[in-house]
């Protein structure tokens, strides 16, 4: 559970400092990992291995999901800025 | 117990150099490694169906996902990060560190935990039968990104 909390503080630690489009989501995917691994590891302590796992498997159906979404927002954003940087999405009007 | 030790510590490392390394496709490849990490974890933890899940999808959709948006924004060194994140991360993570083991070690005996319960039948079981409504859902956000991906990509008419 300690490495899982680790795993969520270097995914914080990433959004609220860096500016990349890209690299705050991979910060979020980090984030992602750590809360599959908290599943887990509860799910394996009190010997329910299995509802974890179903768990788990959902949880990474909707990740998928919203990965490909938020990388296409990503596509859409850089065609529009023709940056990465996500300072610039300030600027958006309208 | 000292090989899950080992693999949770290449877990977290892999994490930091995926946020900390300067070009993307390194922290695309870091983020792959540490899924791969994560699904032997889970398949030592007697979970193979979440590991098999873990390495092909996470490991290995996501991270082709990743490199094709790496690909087609072509912006590396674009956005400059700011040096002093790379060089306080040690730091915060120390103090973290100390923080988390301090907590676990007075809080985790003193919370009340579910009482435990032995598990019937098999896997497919627990999926099919008990979870039904979450593959319901599944396939309402599976749906859902399709439909988000095909209008994020829609290209305009000529008449518009």
């Amino acid at each position: 559970m300690a490495f899982a909390a680790g795993l969520l503080f270097v995914g914080l630690y990433c959004l609220l400092t860096m500016k990349n489009v890209i690299k705050l989501f991979i910060g979020i995917e980090v984030i992602s990992k750590g809360v599959t691994l908290a599943l887990l590891a509860t799910g394996f302590v009190k010997k329910n291995t299995l509802l974890a796992q179903s768990l788990v498997i959902t949880f990474i159906v909707v990740e998928v999901s919203l990965v490909a979404t938020a990388l296409a927002i990503i596509i859409n954003i850089y065609k529009h800025t023709k940056s990465l940087d996500i300072r610039k999405l300030t600027k958006l009007r309208g | 117990m000292i090989w899950q030790i080992l693999l949770l510590s290449g877990l977290v490392l892999f994490s930091v150099l995926a946020i900390l390394s300067k070009d993307l496709i390194k922290s695309a490849i870091s983020l792959a490694v540490a899924s791969l990490l994560l699904g032997i974890i889970f398949f030592r933890m007697s979970a193979p169906y979440a590991g098999v899940f873990e390495i092909s999808v996470v490991a290995g959709l996501i991270t082709v996902l990743f490199m094709l948006t790496i690909a087609l924004t072509k912006a590396e060194g674009d956005v400059r990060e700011s040096r002093v994140v790379k060089l306080a991360f040690p730091l915060f993570f120390v103090i973290f560190i100390l923080i988390d083991v301090l907590v676990m070690k007075s809080l985790l005996q003193k919370i009340p935990a579910l009482p435990e319960t032995v598990e019937k039948g098999t896997f497919g079981d627990v999926l099919w039968k008990q979870r039904t409504f979450d593959l319901v859902g599944q396939l309402a956000v599976i749906l859902a990104g399709v439909f988000s991906v095909l209008a994020l990509f829609r290209k305009r008419d000529k008449d518009e």
